[in-house]
C-alpha cells in the first residue's frame, strides 16, 4: 500500500477511536465509531484476495448495522431526555439498544458469529488491530453507560460469551480463529463485570490487549496461521517455544501469571455481589479456553514435531528480528501478578 | 524465610551461568545446603509457630513438609542426570530451571500464611510440573497425561477459588494463624455443604481421592524421573496439607460430610492396592500404591482427631520419601532395561547387588515395617479409624495385607528369579545412584529414631 | 543382683555387634561366620547369669530405658520385660541358635554370600529376642514383623528359584493375615486403656474382641489350621533356616504371644475353647498330612505344625506355663531333627525324598542315632526331653473336663506323631540303600558333629534340667488313675507298633489305586487346592477384572474424562458450526435480540 495512503488510513483509524474516547456527545461518539470502522476496511482488504474482501464486507455490514442501532438508540434517548450528552440513559429502550449495538460491535455472544469468520479472512496484522484496537472504542462507551445497563442481561451475555468462546475454540486448528474465539471469551469476562465495576472491565481490557498483542506479534514475525505450521517451528525459532507457552498460559489465566489477575478480581467482584453460581460457571468455563491454548502449547513447545534432518539446523541460519517491545511485553504478560497492588491506582 | 526462598531462586542464575560440566553439580550441592538451612524451622524455642512475616510462617505441620521439599530438590537433580544426557545444553538448563522454579513455588506454598496466596502458589506449581511431564516424558501418552494432570487439578481447584473468595467475603480473613482463633462455626445447611465440597474437592483431586485419581497413574507413569519424584513426594502432599489447613475454616461441616469420603477412600484404598497386585508396569504399580497410601491420609484427615492428624502428617512425610525412592529405583531399572515392564527386568539382584539392598529397604519401608515412620503413620491412622468405627479395621487390615503383598511382589519380580539374557550387558550402578538412594533412606531411618518431629501441630 | 539388668542388656548388645561390623571390612572376612557364632556364645554365657539368678531367686524385673516418644498422654518407650518367659526362653534360643550357626558354617560353606546369610540369621535371632523380651505391644510388634520379614529374606535365600520366591511370599501373606489381628488387638488396647504397656494391659478386664485378634495373630505366625500352608512351603529355604525359623523360634512366636497374654486369656472361657479347638484341629490335621509326605523336611515341618497345635491345645486348657515348657523342650529336638535331615540331604547330594534314602544307619551312624533320639524325644518317650512337657500336657488334657472331642483328637494326633516318626526312621535309616551309589557320604566334619552333639545332649537332658529347675508355676495334676497316667505312653507305643507293622508290610507292596484317605493326606487335605489356590486366584481375577479393568479403565475413565470430552466436543461442534453466510448471522442476531428483549423486560418487570 502506498505509504501516504496507509498513513492516512491509520491516522483515521486512530483518530476515530480517539474521538470516541474523548467525546461526551453521542453524535461525535458515533462519528468516531464510524470513522474507525470505515478506516479499517482498507486495512482488512490489504491483500485484495477474495477472502479478505469477503471478510471486510461482512465486517462492514455488521458494524454498519450496529452503528445504525446505536444511532437509533441515541435518537430515542434524545427524544426522551432532549440531550445528546453521553451519560447514563434513563430510557430503558435506548439503553437496551446501546447494549445490543455495542455487543455487536465488539463481538459479544450471541452477536459474536462474525468475529471468527472475519478474523480468519484477513491478514494477521489486520487481525491484531481488529481484535485489540477496535475493541477500545465500544468498551469505552460501555464503560460510560455501564450503570444503566441491565445487570442480568450483561451477566448472561458475558457467561454465554465465555461459554461459546470456549466451545468454539475447541473446534479450530486455525490460529486466527482461535484468537478470535479467545477474544470472544475475554469480552465475556469484561462484560460480565461491567455493571458491577466498570474499572475492572478496563483493567481486563488492558491485560487482554497486552497479551493479545504479544501473541499476535509472535505469530506475525513467523507468519504462522495454523497449528500445524506452529508445530514445525521448534527448530527454526527456539525462542518461540518458551515464550508462546508463557503467553498462552497467561492468556488462559493460570496463576501465577498475569492473565490470572483480572479473572481473580472479576471473580472477587462477582462474589461480592453474590453471584456465586455465575462466577463458578465462568471460572470453570475458562478452562475450555485453557484447553485449546494447551493444545497450541503442546504443538509448539512441549513436543518436537518430526522434521527432516536438513531442516534441524535451521535455527542457526535464521535471523532474529524481534522488536525491542517483545521482551518487555513477554515479561509483563507473564510476571505482573505480584504488581497487583499497583492496579489499585486504576480506581 | 527469605534465607530459604532467595537462595532457592538464585539457584537459577547459578545454574544458568555455570560451566556446562557443572550445571548438575552446582545446583545439587547448593540446594543440599539450602535444605540444611531449612532444618532450622524445626527449632521452635518458644513452642509457637515461626511467623516470619505477614506472608510467611511455618508451624510443626508445614516445617516437615518444607524440609521434605527442600530435601527433594538435590535428589531430583541428581536423579535426572542420566535421563538428560543426550539433550542439548540449553534444554538441560531449562529442565533444571523448571525444577528450581517448582521448588521455589513449593517452598512458598508450604509457608504461605494466606489461604489465597496458598491457592495461587498451589496452582503455580502446575506449570513447571506440566512442562516437566509433557516436555521430558518418554512416550506419546505423556501429552494425554499432562492434560489429565492439568485439567483434573484445575477443575477441582477453581471451585476452591470461588469458595475462598466467598469465605474471605463472609469472614474477612483467610489467614491460617487467625483462623485457628476465629472459628466461624458454619451452620449446617445445604449451601455450606456445597462450600465444604468446593473447598475440599481441590485437595481431594490432588491427593487423589479414589475416583478422581485417574490423572495420577498417567502422570506418574509418563513423567520423567524428577517429575514422578516430585509428584509422589510433594505435590500429593499439597493436597493433604491443604485439607488439614482448610478444615479449620470448615469446622462443624466436616463431621457430617466426612462419611461418604471416608467410605470412598477406604473402598478405593482396597481397590487401588488390588490393582497394584496385577500391574505389570513398574511405575504404574508405584503410582497406584501412592493412591492407596494417600487414601489412608484422606481417611485420617476426615476423621479429624489428634491421632489421625498425627498419622496423616507422619504418613505424608514417610510416603514422600519412600515413593520417591521407589521411583528412583524404577528409573535406574528403566535406564538399564529401557522398559518399565517388570518381567523384563528380573533377577537384577544377581547383577546389581547393592541396588537390590536399596530395593529391599525401599520395599520394606513401603510395606510399613516397624519401626519405620511409615508404620507410625499407618498405625496411627489405623488406630484413629478403629476408634472412629471398629469395622474399618477389616478394610485397613486388608489393605495392610495387600500392601505387603504387592510391595514384595514388586521386589520379587524385579530382583529375584533368574535374570534374562538381555540384561547381561547393562551398566553397573553408579555412585550417583547409590548416593541418591542413600539420601532417601537416610532420613527415613533417622526420623524413625525421633518421629515426633513429623507428627504435625497437634502433637 | 544389680548385675541382672546390665548383664541382660550386655547380652543383647553383644548379639547385635556383628551387625555393626557390616559397615567395616570384617564383613568381607572369611571368618565372619565365626564372629557371629562367638558373639552368640558370648551372649549365651552373659545371659546365663541372669537366668540362673532368676532360677535361684525368682527375680523378675522390667527395664525401661529409652523414651521414644510421648504422644499427648500416651508414652512409648523401649522397655524390656525380664520375667519367667523371657528369662527362660533366651538361653534356650541362644543355645539352639549357637548350634545352628555352627551347623550352617558346615552346611552353607560353599555359598558365596555366607556372610550375609549369617547376618540374616543373626538379625532374625535379634528380632526374636526383641519379641520375647519386649514389655510393650509396639516393641513386640517390631520383633513380630521383624521375624516375619527376616523369614521372608531367608526363605527366599536362593532367590533364583521360583519355588523359593513363591514360598517366601506365602510366608509373608499368611503372617500378614495374622498381623491384622495383631493390629486389631493393638487398636483395641489403645482405645480402651490408652497404653501398650503389659502391666497396664494385664490389669484390664478385656472383652473377647482383642483376644480374637491375638488368636488370629497367633494363628498366622504359628501356622495354625487355616493359615498353615506357608510352613511346609517354607521348607524351600536352606535347612539351617528351617531349623532356626520354622522349628524352634519364629513359629513359636504366635504361641508365645498367647502365653504372654495368659493373664487376659485365663479368665475368658470362649477364647480358651476357641484356642483349644483350633489347636486340636491343627495338631490332627497336620499330623495326618505328615503321614504320607515323602519330603523329609516337609514331614518334619508338619510335625512342627502338629506340635504347635499341641501347644495351642495346652493354652486352651489353661496351662500356659506348660505350653511354654513345651516350646523350650521342643526347640532342642526339633532343631536337631532338622539338622540331621540337613546332614542327610547334604550327604545325598540334595536329595530330600525319603523313598530314595534308606539304610543310612550304616553310612551315617551319628546322624542316624541323633535322628532316632530326636524322634523318640518328639514322641515323648519317657525321660527324654519331650517327655517332661508332652506327657504333662497329655495328662492335664486327660484330666481336664473341657471339650472331650478336642482332647480325643489331640490324643489321636499324639499317636500319629509316633507314626510319622517311625516312618522317617523306617524309610531313611532302615532297610537297604536306595540312593545313588556314587554319593560319597561322610559325617566327620566337627562343625556338623559338634552342633548336632550339643543338641543331642540337649534333647536328652534339657527337659529334665528345665523341669527340675524352673519355679513351679502350674499346679501339676496330682492324682489320676493309672490308665490315664499311661495313656500318653500307650497311644504313642500303639502308634509305633502300627506304623512299624504297616511300613514293613507295605514297603514292597505295589499299590494300584490310592485310596481316598491316602489322597486326602498326600494332597494335604485338599487345602492347597481349595483355600490356598482358590482364594488368591479369585482375588487376583477380581483385582484384574473388577478393580482394574471395569472400574478404573472403563467406569471411571468413561464417567469423568471421556464424558466431559464428549459433552464438550458435541457442544463445540454444535455451537461453532458455521456456514459463513451473513444472512444467518443476521438471523441469529435478530433472534438473540428478541430473546434479550424478553429477558430484559421480564427481569425489569
Amino acid at each position: 500500500m502506498n505509504p501516504l495512503t496507509s498513513s492516512a488510513i491509520y491516522f483515521t483509524l486512530f483518530s476515530g477511536t480517539m474521538i470516541t474516547l474523548f467525546s461526551s456527545h453521542w453524535l461525535l461518539t458515533w462519528v468516531g465509531l464510524e470513522m474507525s470502522m470505515l478506516a479499517i476496511i482498507p486495512i482488512l482488504i490489504n491483500k485484495g484476495n477474495p477472502r479478505s474482501t469477503e471478510a471486510a464486507c461482512k465486517y462492514f455490514l455488521i458494524q454498519a448495522t450496529a452503528s445504525m442501532i446505536l444511532m437509533m438508540g441515541t435518537m430515542i434517548n434524545f427524544m426522551d431526555s432532549g440531550q445528546w450528552t453521553l451519560s447514563n440513559p434513563y430510557n430503558q429502550i435506548s439503553s437496551f439498544m446501546f447494549t445490543i449495538a455495542l455487543s455487536m460491535k465488539m463481538g459479544l455472544a450471541p452477536f459474536h458469529l462474525w468475529v471468527p469468520e472475519v478474523t480468519q479472512g484477513i491478514p494477521l496484522k489486520s487481525g491484531l488491530i481488529m481484535l485489540t484496537w477496535q475493541k477500545i472504542a465500544p468498551i469505552s462507551i460501555v464503560y460510560q453507560i455501564a450503570p444503566s445497563m441491565n445487570p442480568t442481561l450483561m451477566l448472561l451475555m458475558g457467561t454465554l460469551s465465555v461459554m461459546l468462546g470456549g466451545w468454539g475454540g475447541l473446534n479450530q486448528t486455525q490460529l486466527r480463529k482461535i484468537m478470535a474465539y479467545s477474544s470472544i471469551a475475554h469480552m465475556g469476562w469484561m462484560m460480565a463485570i461491567v455493571t458491577y465495576n466498570p474499572t475492572l472491565t478496563m483493567f481486563n481490557l488492558v491485560i487482554y490487549i497486552m497479551l493479545t498483542i504479544n501473541m499476535f506479534m509472535l505469530l506475525l514475525f513467523y507468519k504462522k496461521t495454523s497449528t500445524l505450521s506452529l508445530s514445525n517451528m521448534w527448530n527454526k525459532f527456539p525462542l518461540l517455544t518458551p515464550t508462546i507457552l508463557i503467553v498462552l498460559m497467561s492468556l488462559g489465566g493460570l496463576p501465577p501469571l498475569t492473565g490470572f489477575t483480572p479473572k481473580w478480581i472479576i471473580l472477587k467482584e462477582l462474589i461480592s455481589n453474590n453471584n456465586i453460581i455465575f462466577s463458578s460457571l465462568m471460572a470453570t468455563l475458562a478452562l475450555l479456553n485453557l484447553y485449546f491454548y494447551t493444545r497450541l502449547i503442546y504443538s509448539t513447545s512441549l513436543t518436537l514435531f518430526p522434521s527432516f534432518n536438513n531442516t534441524k539446523m535451521k535455527w542457526q541460519f535464521e535471523n532474529m528480528k524481534l522488536t525491542p517491545f517483545l521482551p518487555t511485553l513477554i515479561i509483563t504478560s507473564a510476571l505482573s501478578l505480584p504488581l497487583m497492588p499497583l492496579f489499585s491506582l486504576l480506581n | 524465610m527469605l534465607k530459604i526462598v532467595i537462595p532457592t531462586m538464585l539457584l537459577a542464575p547459578l545454574m544458568w551461568f555455570s560451566k556446562p560440566s557443572m550445571i548438575w553439580i552446582n545446583p545439587s550441592v547448593h540446594s543440599l545446603l539450602i535444605s540444611l538451612i531449612v532444618l532450622f524451622t524445626l527449632n521452635r524455642p518458644t513452642n509457637t509457630d515461626l511467623i516470619f512475616s505477614l506472608a510467611f510462617f511455618t508451624d510443626p505441620l508445614s516445617s516437615p513438609l518444607l524440609i521434605l521439599t527442600a530435601w527433594l530438590l538435590p535428589l531430583m537433580i541428581m536423579a535426572s542426570q542420566s535421563h538428560l544426557t543426550h539433550e542439548p545444553l540449553i534444554r538441560k538448563k531449562l529442565y533444571i530451571l523448571m525444577l528450581i522454579s517448582l521448588q521455589s513455588f513449593l517452598i512458598m506454598t508450604f509457608s504461605a500464611t494466606e489461604l489465597i496466596m496458598f491457592y495461587i502458589l498451589f496452582e503455580a506449581t502446575l506449570i513447571p510440573t506440566l512442562i516437566i511431564i509433557t516436555r521430558w516424558g518418554n512416550q506419546a501418552e505423556r501429552l494425554n497425561a499432562g492434560l489429565y494432570f492439568l485439567f483434573y487439578t484445575l477443575v477441582g481447584s477453581l471451585p476452591l477459588l470461588v469458595a475462598l473468595i466467598y469465605i474471605q467475603k463472609s469472614t474477612g480473613s483467610l489467614n491460617f494463624i487467625i483462623s485457628l482463633y476465629q472459628s466461624p462455626n458454619l451452620s449446617m445447611s445445604w449451601t455450606n455443604d456445597i462450600l465444604w465440597l468446593a473447598c475440599m474437592m481441590a485437595f481431594m483431586v490432588k491427593m487423589p481421592l479414589y475416583g478422581l485419581h485417574l490423572w495420577l497413574p498417567k502422570a506418574h507413569v509418563e513423567a520423567p524421573i524428577a517429575g514422578s519424584m516430585v509428584l509422589a513426594a510433594i505435590l500429593l502432599k499439597l493436597g493433604g496439607y491443604g485439607m488439614i489447613r482448610i478444615s479449620t475454616f470448615l469446622h462443624p461441616i466436616t463431621c457430617n460430610m466426612a462419611y461418604p469420603f471416608i467410605m470412598l477412600s477406604l473402598w478405593g484404598m482396597i481397590m487401588t492396592s488390588s490393582i497394584c497386585l496385577r500391574q505389570t508396569d513398574l511405575k504404574s504399580l508405584i503410582a497406584y500404591s501412592s493412591v492407596s497410601h494417600m487414601a489412608l491420609v484422606i481417611v485420617a484427615i476426615m476423621i479429624q482427631t489428634p491421632w489421625s492428624f498425627m498419622g496423616a502428617t507422619a504418613l505424608m512425610i514417610a510416603h514422600g520419601l519412600t515413593s520417591s525412592m521407589l521411583f528412583c529405583l524404577a528409573n535406574t531399572n528403566y535406564e538399564r532395561i529401557h522398559s518399565r515392564t517388570m518381567t523384563l527386568a528380573r533377577g537384577l539382584q544377581s547383577i546389581l547387588p547393592l541396588m537390590a539392598t536399596w530395593w529391599v529397604l525401599a520395599t520394606l519401608t513401603n510395606l510399613a515395617l516397624p519401626p519405620s515412620i511409615n508404620l507410625i503413620g499407618e498405625l496411627f491412622i489405623i488406630m484413629a479409624s478403629f476408634t472412629w468405627s471398629n469395622i474399618t479395621i477389616i478394610l485397613t487390615g486388608l489393605n495392610m495385607l495387600i500392601t505387603a503383598l504387592y510391595s514384595l511382589y514388586m521386589l520379587i519380580m524385579t530382583q529375584r528369579g533368574k535374570f534374562t539374557y538381555h540384561t547381561l550387558n547393562i551398566s553397573p550402578s553408579f555412585t550417583r545412584e547409590n548416593t541418591l538412594m542413600f539420601l532417601h533412606i537416610f532420613p527415613l531411618i533417622i526420623l524413625s529414631t525421633n518421629p515426633t518431629i513429623i507428627l504435625g501441630q497437634l502433637y | 543382683m544389680n548385675m541382672f539388668s546390665s548383664l541382660m542388656l550386655t547380652s543383647l548388645v553383644t548379639l547385635s555387634f556383628p551387625i555393626f561390623l557390616t559397615m567395616t571390612n570384617y564383613y568381607k572376612h572369611i571368618n565372619y561366620p565365626n564372629y557371629v557364632k562367638i558373639s552368640i556364645i558370648c551372649a549365651l554365657s552373659l545371659c546365663m547369669v541372669p537366668t540362673l539368678m532368676f532360677i535361684n531367686s525368682n527375680y523378675e524385673l522390667i527395664i525401661s530405658n529409652w523414651h521414644w516418644m510421648t504422644i499427648q498422654t500416651f508414652t512409648l518407650s523401649m522397655s524390656f520385660k525380664l520375667d519367667y518367659f523371657s528369662m527362660l526362653f533366651m538361653p534356650v534360643a541362644l543355645f539352639v541358635t549357637w548350634s545352628i550357626m555352627e551347623f550352617s558354617m558346615w552346611y552353607m560353606h560353599s555359598d558365596p554370600f555366607i556372610n550375609r546369610f549369617f547376618k540374616y540369621l543373626l538379625l532374625f535371632l535379634i528380632t526374636m529376642m526383641i519379641l520375647v523380651t519386649s514389655n510393650n505391644l509396639f516393641q513386640l510388634f517390631i520383633g513380630w514383623e521383624g521375624v516375619g520379614i527376616m523369614s521372608f529374606l531367608l526363605i527366599g535365600w536362593w532367590y533364583g528359584r521360583t519355588d523359593a520366591n513363591t514360598a517366601d511370599l506365602q510366608a509373608i501373606l499368611y503372617n500378614r493375615i495374622g498381623d491384622i489381628g495383631f493390629v486389631l488387638a493393638m487398636a483395641w488396647f489403645l482405645l480402651n486403656s490408652n497404653s501398650w504397656e503389659f502391666q497396664q494391659l494385664f490389669m484390664m478386664d478385656v472383652s473377647l474382641f482383642p483376644l480374637l485378634g491375638l488368636l488370629l495373630a497367633a494363628t498366622g505366625k504359628s501356622a495354625q489350621f487355616g493359615l498353615h500352608p506357608w510352613l511346609p512351603s517354607a521348607m524351600e529355604g536352606p535347612t539351617p533356616v528351617s531349623a532356626l525359623l520354622h522349628s524352634s523360634t519364629m513359629v513359636v512366636a504366635g504361641v508365645f504371644l498367647l502365653i504372654r497374654f495368659y493373664p487376659l486369656m485365663e479368665h475368658n472361657k470362649i477364647i480358651q475353647t476357641l484356642t483349644l479347638c483350633l489347636g486340636a484341629i491343627t495338631t490332627l490335621f497336620t499330623a495326618i498330612c505328615a503321614l504320607t509326605q515323602n519330603d523329609i523336611k516337609k514331614i518334619i515341618a508338619f510335625s512342627t505344625s502338629s506340635q504347635l497345635g499341641l501347644m495351642m491345645v495346652t493354652i486352651g486348657i489353661n496351662q500356659p506355663h506348660l505350653a511354654f515348657l513345651h516350646i523350650c523342650t521342643h526347640a532342642f529336638f526339633k532343631a536337631m531333627l532338622f539338622m540331621c535331615s540337613g546332614s542327610i540331604i547334604h550327604n545325598l547330594n540334595d536329595e530330600q525324598d525319603i523313598r530314595k534314602m534308606g539304610g543310612l544307619f550304616k553310612a551315617l551312624p551319628f546322624t542316624s542315632s541323633s535322628l532316632i533320639i530326636g524322634s523318640l524325644a518328639l514322641t515323648g518317650t519317657p525321660f527324654l526331653t519331650g517327655f517332661y512337657s508332652k506327657d504333662l500336657i497329655i495328662e492335664s488334657a486327660n484330666t481336664s473336663y473341657t471339650n472331650a472331642w478336642a482332647l480325643t483328637i489331640t490324643l489321636l494326633a499324639t499317636s500319629l506323631t509316633a507314626v510319622y516318626s517311625t516312618r522317617i526312621i523306617f524309610y531313611v535309616l532302615m532297610g537297604r540303600p536306595r540312593f545313588s551309589t556314587l554319593t560319597s557320604i561322610n559325617e566327620n566334619n566337627p562343625q556338623l558333629l559338634n552342633s548336632i552333639k550339643r543338641l543331642l545332649i540337649g534333647s536328652i537332658i534339657a527337659g529334665f534340667i528345665l523341669s527340675y529347675n524352673i519355679p513351679p508355676m502350674n499346679i501339676p495334676v496330682l492324682t489320676m488313675p493309672t490308665y490315664l497316667k499311661l495313656t500318653a505312653l500307650l497311644v504313642t507305643i500303639l502308634g509305633f507298633v502300627i506304623a512299624m507293622e504297616l511300613n514293613s508290610m507295605t514297603l514292597y507292596l505295589k499299590t494300584k489305586m490310592y485310596s481316598n484317605t491316602s489322597k486326602f493326606s498326600t494332597l494335604l487335605g485338599y487345602f492347597p487346592t481349595i483355600v490356598h489356590r482358590f482364594n488368591p486366584h479369585l482375588n487376583l481375577v477380581m483385582s484384574q477384572k473388577f478393580s482394574s479393568t471395569l472400574l478404573d479403565l472403563v467406569w471411571l475413565e468413561k464417567s469423568i474424562p471421556k464424558l466431559t470430552t464428549n459433552l464438550h466436543s458435541t457442544a463445540s461442534t454444535m455451537t461453532s458450526n458455521q456456514k459463513g453466510l451473513i444472512k444467518l448471522y443476521f438471523l441469529s442476531f435478530l433472534t438473540s435480540t428478541l430473546l434479550a428483549t424478553m429477558i430484559v423486560f421480564y427481569f425489569h418487570a
